[in-house]
């Protein structure tokens, strides 16, 4: 998010889901879209159809790599230097787009001195991709009138998350592939609301429509519609807070729809953070790890039980109808929260969500123009929506980016915090699969996603388990420098040797036990794709 | 009337079709294609004749599997007590039923269930709901987007297998008579019918001709059957299917002819729970996977093989035609792009 | 098997009269059913299986290991793999299970009269094969009796009882291999298929049956077609996923065949035309 706000001036994706159909390249990095969005990859799978070239940067061989013409497995961690080396072939082979750069840009001479400092060879090595690949890459991404670039946390979930957001927008701003139709940079979100959650100020330095708290005159607009006091500093991050630890600032919690005793890393370091709390609230549709530690437990309404909005990862605003009415004692969020903040003291008298909806249009300009009476017959809203008239915007940039200016922000290679080393061999990554969604709390209640898929397997490469002789479904204690946890093996070479991945749905696997705590320091994401572990035989 | 009158057609005015349908309530269920308020077209039950529009002119999202072989049912309750472990049929008798305004490629597809569910061991659960039906038939006079059911021989207009079967001529209903339960509903509610003319089945057979030359895709089913059949699909096909192949499962929960199900325990507490039967899909990796984990069909290209070959192959070879029905449901369904018409062009490449 | 036959997916309760353990991971449940007019009235025949189910954990297919020519009370043979054996392996003597079928093709015992019979087992697989064995050695005019047996380990070594009775039976030859020898073991060390060249039988004559794990079953089914059985004489049995038990739920697919109804008991040849590399 912060890498595509300090270059375009906008975090989010700048086309809509369906124009990449009708891409002629798309350049897929850190994302594996079949598995983590079907929905997306069904329309890249669908331009392939139409001729498309689909380009895959992932160091594994997923299956939109096993569909793609040109895949480059990447050594972790090594995209700047991957992307770099991109954009050196560009320029050495002039396939820039000088006139873009020149009439939508700024420090683009920055870019270039540190692109012509770099030697191609040692980029080879650095990343392991074969520099002929590169170079292919770099001119089908180039020459192409219609480039999409897509990624995902692979690429976020980083120290050096930020600034490989940023090496995307150089690529695509040297090319000219931002302001068009079909053209774009495109950050896919995981969850369904992700996008919206951002978009109301889940984040520790922005109000909602990305208004910074510690500006003057947005926090003053907030003060006299919420009738209140608001702090001017920033708030914490995520693992500021989870990773606070015994004696750390954080004396109460309230966590809603989170459990980060399974998706935050270095769980030993959260769950000491949790139960040193003086009190924990947890709102929660099931039972998960983080609520069954919580003081108060609020049983929360699901998606089917209430009435609002999600935000998808094309900013498009949609409106969710209640279907049946809450089960149980279980409430909305909206009425938990309410509920809530009465009882402090401060009254929120809302009669709908449709009320909630008009106030968000009134302070959050991006949303302007979106009311619920105006998404009911509809597929939704693209924001930003600038008022009721508006009929949303399906792709960003036209004719200026929201900052002015594109700005170009050169990087320089920034290896991971922690690689492997002779005590922890292995190089351990870590994603999503199709049958479950997240830490599971959903997905792992359904018998038939449990049959399909009913535990972490931990993919090897063939080389690497004839070496510890390993054999399919063996049982491997895996540990890193922060914890270890038990899995089964399935021996594959999707996966290089020397790296080992897995997913973490698994409560009975609780990987993040292993992952570390190193963060992006701008956006404050871990490093949740790259630590080193090592591997015995049970 | 006279029984040996019942094999001519009739005509029924459709000022009358409610007024019929009314007097066919009164002893059965009435099941038809209704429009809700999301503009979906569901077959569902019609409790109040007047309150709901019954739409004849779109294709129903879910056929009328789920009504014979529901999504999920209850096969049985079960305790355990110091009476030992019992099982106990939950005795729900389910009710005769009409099903109205089905088209020919569900009404195949309801023949077909007939002899998964009864051709060999008779399947209680689906006899009962089965035995007590009525089938009242639509002709298709125009083919929707997706539907190929000429292609499968099973439609758009049928001859046989219904118990009546309804054309629309524009202001009145051509009713073809069918299986003897057709023949016992014609003569209860005689009053609505008149012997059709020699100008009413002239323009059925008209009508039929035009929906023949209404279909928008190419599917050459026959040609995929033959291929399949001498082996001649090659297995780049269905590699390229497995990778796009999405796993959801929505062709076979969509498809009026997919009936493979499981069968599980549900608790209802420590000492008792239901067992109940539900649809579950041949490409699921769960489908055939072992108690100890060994997978009979260990690869997601053989998984997506025995669904088609199930269909176009298999099925051919034992009861001499496809399973697949035509009804282009999975078309529209399927986000991968491998549904069965893209599987059929496929293998009809060289 | 009568056509018009009913499925209603009813289990009858059962009673476990006693329990063997045949080794670490394998258990011998001898049963009868609850209501002693039906479980007197009950016939099945050796290869048929019933669908076992245990509260709460649904069921699972599970071959006869005992020979209908010893009526009262049949025994199946279970080995711990997954949630629902698991917990028959905790069961005690007393406890009831429900049982379902019988069901499937099964060995035709009356083919197999005055034939020499080869019999080659892996594992949990020698369990339908002793439901054959017993029952020939019950019966007249029964030919001469092969037994190959393999296990992982000596300690593995399933139907001990059986196998000690094979051993001293005049008609009988039983020989016995293991993967990897554990102390005290002198016998034969390797796979079930070393010990086909070590036997003494006439392919003309014999009717080789087979049953263990899928590789293995491959390996013996080649082997034997080398020494000169007819594919039509090479019978093996198959385990699947099943759910229904009759021939509709589809689980049990193998290529146009369903395992439930077309077998569990297949040849050699009937296998041939299907694909072979998916057993």
């Amino acid at each position: 998010m912060a890498g595509l706000a300090t270059t375009f001036g906008s975090g989010a994706m700048t086309n809509a889901i369906n124009e990449i159909e009708d891409a002629e390249v798309i350049l897929v990095i850190g994302s594996n879209t079949t598995e983590a969005h079907p929905q997306v990859a069904r329309r890249m799978l669908n331009a392939v159809d139409k001729g498309a070239k689909l380009i895959v940067i992932d160091p594994r061989r997923t299956r939109l790599a096993e569909c793609a013409t040109l895949h480059l497995a990447l050594a972790p961690g090594t995209d700047i230097p991957l992307l770099n080396a991109m954009m050196r072939v560009i320029l050495d082979e002039s396939l820039a787009d000088q006139l873009f750069i020149d009439m939508r840009t700024e420090n683009f001479a920055a870019l270039r001195a540190m692109l012509y400092r770099l030697d191609l060879a040692e980029l080879e090595a650095v990343t392991g991709v074969l520099l002929e690949d590169i170079r292919r890459a770099a001119q089908l991404y180039a020459r192409a009138r219609r480039s999409v670039v897509c990624y995902c946390l692979g690429i976020t979930q980083h120290i050096c998350g930020t600034a490989n957001v940023q090496s995307i927008a150089n690529l695509a701003m040297l090319t000219g592939h931002v302001e068009k139709q079909f053209t774009g940079v495109d950050p896919l979100r995981g969850q369904n609301n992700v996008q919206g959650a951002c978009d109301m100020g889940a984040l520790p330095n922005v109000f909602p429509g990305y208004q910074a708290v510690d500006n003057r005159d947005y926090r003053e607009k907030f003060e006299r519609v919420w009738q209140t006091r608001l702090p001017a500093a920033p708030g914490l991050s995520l693992l500021d807070m989870t990773h606070s630890g015994a004696c750390g600032p954080m004396r109460a919690m309230f966590i809603m729809g989170e459990n980060p005793l399974r998706s935050d890393p270095s769980l030993d370091r959260v769950e000491e953070t949790l139960t040193s709390l003086a009190f924990l609230a947890v709102s929660d549709i099931f039972l998960t790890e983080t609520a069954a530690h919580a003081h108060v437990v609020f049983p929360a309404a699901s998606f089917a039980e209430k009435t609002g909005t999600f935000t998808n990862t094309e900013r498009r605003v949609q409106l969710v109808r209640q279907a049946i009415p809450p089960i149980g004692d279980c409430r909305t969020d909206a009425d938990i929260i309410i509920a809530l903040s009465g009882r402090l003291g401060y009254a929120m008298a809302y009669e709908s969500t449709a009320e909630i909806m008009e106030e968000i249009a009134l302070l959050a300009p991006i949303y302007a123009g979106i009311r619920h009476d105006r998404l009911r017959h509809s597929w939704g809203l693209q924001w930003p929506c600038w008022n009721t008239a508006h009929p949303g915007t399906p792709f960003l940039h036209k004719y200026y980016f929201t900052r002015g200016k594109g700005h170009f922000v050169p990087n320089d290679h920034l290896p991971p915090a922690e690689l492997p080393c002779q005590d922890f061999p292995f190089l351990l990554n870590s994603g999503r699969i199709y049958h479950h969604y997240h830490t599971g709390s959903m997905t792992r209640q359904s018998a038939l996603l449990n049959r399909e898929c009913g535990e972490a397997l931990l993919m090897i490469h063939p080389a690497d388990a004839a070496r510890l002789k390993v054999r399919g479904g063996d049982r491997l204690c895996m540990a890193s420098r922060r914890g270890a946890v038990e899995i089964k093996a399935e021996i594959t070479d999707q996966v290089a040797a020397g790296s080992v991945y897995t997913n973490f749905h698994f409560g009975e696997t609780p990987i993040n036990r292993l992952t570390i705590a190193a963060q992006d320091p701008v956006a404050q994401c871990p490093e949740f794709k790259v630590c080193a572990v090592r591997l015995e035989k049970l | 009337m006279r029984d040996d009158a019942m094999d001519q057609a009739f005509i029924l005015a459709k000022d009358h079709l409610k007024s019929f349908l009314r007097k066919v309530k009164k002893g059965h269920r009435l099941v038809a294609p209704v429009t809700n308020q999301h503009n979906d077209t569901l077959f569902c039950t019609i409790n109040h004749l007047d309150r709901v529009p019954i739409n004849l002119t779109e294709q129903a999202q879910n056929g009328i599997k789920s009504f014979l072989f529901p999504q999920q049912e209850t096969l049985a309750t079960y305790a355990v007590s110091a009476d030992g472990y019992r099982f106990n049929r939950t005795d729900v008798r389910p009710e005769p039923t009409v099903y109205f305004g089905v088209r020919p490629c569900d009404l195949m597809a309801v023949l077909y269930m007939d002899v998964v569910f009864m051709g060999g061991v008779k399947d209680q659960h689906y006899l009962e709901k089965r035995q007590d039906s009525v089938l009242i038939g639509l002709n298709c006079n125009a083919p929707f987007a997706n539907c190929f059911c000429s292609a499968t021989k099973s439609g758009p207009f049928l001859e046989t297998g219904f118990d009546l079967m309804f054309t629309d001529l524009g202001d009145r209903f051509l009713v073809e008579v069918g299986r003897p339960k057709g023949r016992e509903m014609l003569q209860a509610w005689q009053q609505f019918f008149t012997p059709a003319e020699a100008e009413d089945t002239r323009a059925q057979y008209q009508l039929s001709l035009e929906a023949m030359a209404g279909f928008r895709l190419d599917v050459y089913a026959d040609q995929a059957i033959q291929r399949l059949a001498a082996g001649l699909v090659p297995e780049s096909v269905w590699e390229q299917l497995s990778l796009r192949c999405q796993d959801c499962a929505g062709c076979a929960y969509i498809c009026p002819t997919c009936t493979c199900f499981t069968i599980v325990d549900r608790p209802a507490g420590p000492d008792c729970g239901e067992r109940l039967r539900s649809w579950d899909a041949c490409t699921f990796a769960g489908f055939t996977r072992l108690a100890g984990g060994h997978n009979p069909v260990a690869h997601k290209i053989h998984a997506i093989q025995t669904r088609f070959l199930h269909k176009l192959k298999y099925d051919v070879d034992k009861h001499g035609r496809p399973s697949c029905v035509g009804c282009g449901r999975c078309v529209g369904i399927c986000f991968g792009g491998t549904d069965i018409v893209r599987f059929i062009k496929m293998a009809g490449e060289d | 098997m009568s056509l018009m036959r009913s499925e209603d997916y009813l289990p009858r309760p059962a009673v476990i009269q006693k329990i063997i353990a045949e080794n670490s991971q394998i258990k011998t449940f001898v049963l009868a059913l609850a209501d002693q007019q039906a479980n007197q009235a009950f016939t099945y025949r050796p290869g048929q299986f019933m669908m076992v189910s245990l509260p709460h954990r649904g069921e699972a297919p599970i071959s006869f290991s005992s020979t209908p020519t010893r009526p009262g009370t049949i025994e199946l043979s279970v080995r711990r793999a997954g949630s629902l054996t698991a917990a028959m392996h905790a069961l005690q003597a007393g406890d009831q299970v429900g049982l379902r079928g019988p069901y499937g093709r099964p060995f035709v015992m009356e083919d197999l009269q005055g034939r020499d019979l080869l019999v080659v087992a892996g594992g949990i697989g020698l369990a339908p094969l002793r439901s054959v064995i017993n029952g020939c050695l019950d019966t007249p005019g029964h030919g001469k009796l092969t037994i190959l047996y393999g296990s992982r380990v000596p300690s593995d070594i399933a139907f001990r009882g059986d196998i000690d009775i094979w051993q001293h039976h005049p008609a009988v030859t039983c020989h016995l291999t293991v993967d990897a020898p554990e102390p005290g073991w002198d016998g034969p060390v390797g796979l079930v298929t070393g010990l086909l060249g070590q036997v003494k039988v006439d392919p003309a004559s014999s009717t080789a049956l087979v049953c263990g794990p899928p590789v293995m079953i491959a390996a013996v089914l080649t082997a034997l077609g080398k020494m000169g059985f007819a594919d039509e004489e090479i019978l093996t049995t198959m385990e699947r996923h099943m759910k229904c038990g009759i021939g509709v739920c589809r689980h049990c697919h193998l290529d146009s065949k369903l395992v439930c109804v077309d077998g569990p008991v297949f040849s050699r040849a009937q296998l041939k035309k299907l694909q072979m590399d998916r057993l």
